[in-house]
């Protein structure tokens, strides 16, 4: 990759040259992002048992193929405003008459472009997030008014600044200790804040009814994710992993109403199945859990190896996708301080995200979906240079030991160069884990 | 069904029963762990503390005969309501309760945030339940043996706010003045009003602020262990997202915090069963009565309580194709 990819305006002011050097890596991205999703669309498509009802969701993600033109449905003047992580308060957005869109990114090819703002160990999330903000390859990255980047890990912490030249960065400081009393109560300041920046964005202020009726429009999307859980524990699997972190990773770009409406379409799609008695692997397909780094479209690389191995991912704890719309908020007395104070808490107290002090609710969660999902065995997925997540796997390691469910670490990131050793790994796992039946 | 619309009803009758009973002959007993005022004309049953402390003014060796029983049978009766309801009578029938209920109502009806005590301003006033009742026993004590002067006598029923209110149902507004007879009734009775002014007040800015002070609920929560209603807690299913905690009117902690205790009915719980409803992790919580659970936390029922009647989502084009 051609490195001199500095795209303040200052470096480009050099002359035609220079110019022409950064369309050509642009083009160049474009093209290759093109490619793989294109090829991951093709994969899928040979699957003759995929619900018909994922079409909605392939839409969305199938505009990446097309500079991802037309991913996001904001309406002319609607600001569009950029969140990172999970700890950005949507409806907060929604009832300002914003358009959230969720800019955590999986392309090998955009972190590529953000190894130049990066250190090598960084992770190639933030490269890649750092790649789409600096160079026009995605349409939407450079669509927003604002982006909302919570202080989760050192890498987000240090991003805010490097993406100032070419982003209106509203920092979130997300407390490290939420036991402690005053952390919640700064926290709550936080969203507070946040709230404020949001309504000079969009200038239009918050109402109690509009935030009671964009916190209901989550709290329905979080409905149908539900249903769609419940459908998932079913044995023999009625849909494929890759598909249900498909259908998670639509909502990013997506308004919450008509994915809910979508959803539910394939809620009822999947439970029609369930009668007719159709599923989309074998009786003795072994049944994987996902954990660690979160994985973002387009990369697939593992979902695919271990579903092409004959695995089933029948869960996973990703903040991505099946952690990300699971906490409710609860709405009490619904004054506007009480609404607020119930979407602080939701965003923070029942997190499982390591960068918070204490593991207890990630290892209460793991163990749960281990339970519920009747799952077989764990793949801990982590990112090159994601500390947080690698930290964990110690106190996760012991927690399924105990439980005797056996683990894989698997240490990667989004270049395709490890595919061939990674397969090998996981087809020795999953050898083992049918020969423990 | 919606538990807060049923306790609300269920706190309706018992206060028509309890303030009004003794007009359709109804007695329920003046052993009654609740603020059924005694003071109340036709009353359907009386308070359990203005007995209490009237058996109490005796000299102390009385109590090894007769009057000893008699204090045994009130505290008997009293222990077994207590072991029966436990402090659903806080939650579910009392009607000092109850108006502190409905001001909140009127409160979130005028959209007025609700405020907090800070975690360790809450710690330290919980023991003045505990202060009032050590000393509504030792002062009818002090009375009965010559210590103290009789102006004292029923030191709590003086000063308790629920005594100038409650008979002003059934029209009497006798008890709605100060006591100039002595300075101790002076300060008691004064007292009294002040403490009607601070529940009128405080209803604006908290939730059940009285309750956290009432020697009623110190004395009921003796009985929390025995108490056939439990709150069960399955720690490992709990999140820990702090939703119970702040829908509990009385700020209790612990029904978040706690992971391993299993009975969470704790000192300054009147089971109202809030948290209950606002858990949305399956079976979470638990409310029970002689180990049956007859509730249960459940995400689904949540999310329906939650955003009540627009369920459906806006159908997809797609859809609407289907259906036509
Ligand atoms: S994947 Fe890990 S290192 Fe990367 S941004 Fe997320 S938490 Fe940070
Ligand atoms: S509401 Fe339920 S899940 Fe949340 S902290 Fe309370 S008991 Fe735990
Ligand atoms: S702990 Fe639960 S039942 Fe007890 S007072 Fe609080 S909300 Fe009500």
């Amino acid at each position: 990759m051609d490195n001199n990819v500095n795209s303040r305006p200052a470096a480009m002011a050099g002359g035609e040259k220079k110019l022409t050097r950064k369309e050509r890596i642009i083009n160049k991205v474009r093209l290759h992002l093109s490619m793989s999703v294109r090829e991951i669309f093709e994969k899928m498509e040979e699957d003759e048992t995929r619900p018909r009802s994922m079409a909605y969701f392939d839409n969305i993600l199938a505009k990446f193929m097309h500079e991802g033109k037309g991913v996001i449905k904001a309406r002319a003047g609607q600001k569009v405003i950029g969140t990172y992580c999970v700890f950005v308060p949507e409806e907060i957005i929604y009832a300002a008459g914003g358009y959230p869109v969720r800019l955590c990114a999986g392309s090998h090819d955009s972190a590529e472009v953000g190894e130049d703002f990066l250190p090598d160990v960084a992770c190639p999330m933030v490269k890649s997030e750092m790649g789409f903000a600096a160079m026009p390859i995605l349409e939407f990255y450079q669509q927003c008014d604002m982006v909302a980047l919570p202080a989760s890990c050192h890498w987000k912490l240090k991003m805010g600044e490097m993406l100032e030249p070419f982003d209106d960065v509203h920092m979130l400081d997300v407390p490290r200790v939420k036991e402690a009393e005053r952390a919640r109560v700064y926290w709550l300041d936080e969203v507070k804040r946040f709230q404020a920046r949001v309504e000079k964005i969009t200038g239009k202020r918050i109402r109690r009814k509009q935030l009671r009726e964009a916190i209901g429009m989550i709290q329905r999307a979080q409905r149908e994710v539900h249903r769609f859980q419940e459908l998932r524990k079913h044995s023999p699997a009625v849909v494929l992993g890759r598909d249900a972190l498909e259908v998670l990773n639509a909502y990013f770009y997506d308004e919450a109403e008509p994915w809910t409406g979508a959803l539910s379409e394939l809620n009822d799609e999947l439970e029609a199945r369930i009668e007719q008695g159709i599923h989309v692997a074998p009786p003795r397909a072994t049944r994987i859990m996902l954990t660690g780094s979160p994985m973002v479209f387009p990369n697939w690389k593992v979902p695919f190896i271990i579903e092409d191995l004959g695995g089933i991912i029948v869960a996973d704890e990703f903040c991505t996708s099946q952690r990300y719309l699971s906490d409710m908020v609860s709405v009490d007395e619904g004054t506007m301080g009480d609404m607020l104070h119930a979407i602080a808490d939701r965003y923070v107290l029942p997190c499982a995200c390591p960068t918070f002090s204490n593991t207890i609710e990630r290892r209460d969660r793991i163990a749960r979906l281990v339970d519920d999902y009747q799952v077989e065995g764990v793949i801990y997925h982590v990112l090159k240079g994601c500390h947080p997540f690698d930290i964990e796997l110690k106190i996760i390691e012991n927690l399924l030991q105990e439980k005797g469910v056996p683990m894989l670490k698997i240490e990667t990131d989004y270049s395709p160069e490890d595919v061939e050793q990674l397969r090998t790994r996981i087809e020795a796992f999953q050898e083992t884990l049918s020969g423990r039946r | 069904m919606d538990v807060q619309r049923l306790r609300l009803i269920v706190q309706s009758i018992a206060f028509i029963l309890l303030i009004y009973g003794g007009l359709f002959a109804i007695d329920l007993g003046n052993r009654l762990p609740t603020f059924a005022c005694a003071y109340v004309p036709d009353n359907g049953g009386g308070c359990f503390l203005v007995g209490f402390q009237h058996m109490l003014s005796r000299p102390l060796p009385q109590f090894m005969g007769e009057q000893g029983i008699r204090l045994l049978k009130a505290i008997g009766i009293f222990a077994l309501w207590a072991v029966v309801i436990n402090k659903a009578w806080c939650g579910w029938i009392c009607p000092f309760g109850l108006l502190q209920d409905l001001l909140t109502k009127l409160r979130t009806w005028l959209s007025i945030d609700l405020s907090r005590f800070s975690w360790i301003a809450h710690k330290r006033y919980k023991s003045v339940k505990y202060i009032l009742l050590a000393l509504l026993i030792l002062i009818p004590l002090g009375i009965g043996n010559g210590l103290i002067s009789r102006d004292w006598t029923a030191p709590f029923c003086q000063m308790c706010p629920a005594r100038p209110i409650l008979p002003l149902f059934q029209g009497d507004v006798s008890e709605f003045m100060i006591d100039f007879t002595s300075i101790p009734t002076m300060l008691l009775t004064g007292a009294a009003i002040i403490l009607v002014g601070l529940m009128f007040t405080t209803a604006f800015v908290k939730r059940r602020f009285l309750c956290s002070y009432c020697p009623m609920l110190a004395f009921l929560s003796l009985f929390d262990k025995v108490g056939l209603f439990s709150l069960k807690k399955y720690g490992d299913l709990c999140t820990r997202c702090g939703n119970c905690f702040r829908a509990c009117p009385m700020e209790i902690r612990e029904i978040e915090e706690e992971k391993s205790i299993k009975n969470l009915v704790t000192q300054d719980c009147i089971l109202c069963l809030r948290c209950v409803e606002a858990c949305p992790e399956n079976q979470a919580l638990e409310a029970r009565f002689a180990g049956f659970a007859f509730m249960k936390a459940d995400a689904k029922a949540f999310l329906n309580r939650q955003h009540g009647s627009p369920a459906k989502p806006k159908p997809t084009p797609a859809q609407k194709k289907k259906n036509k």
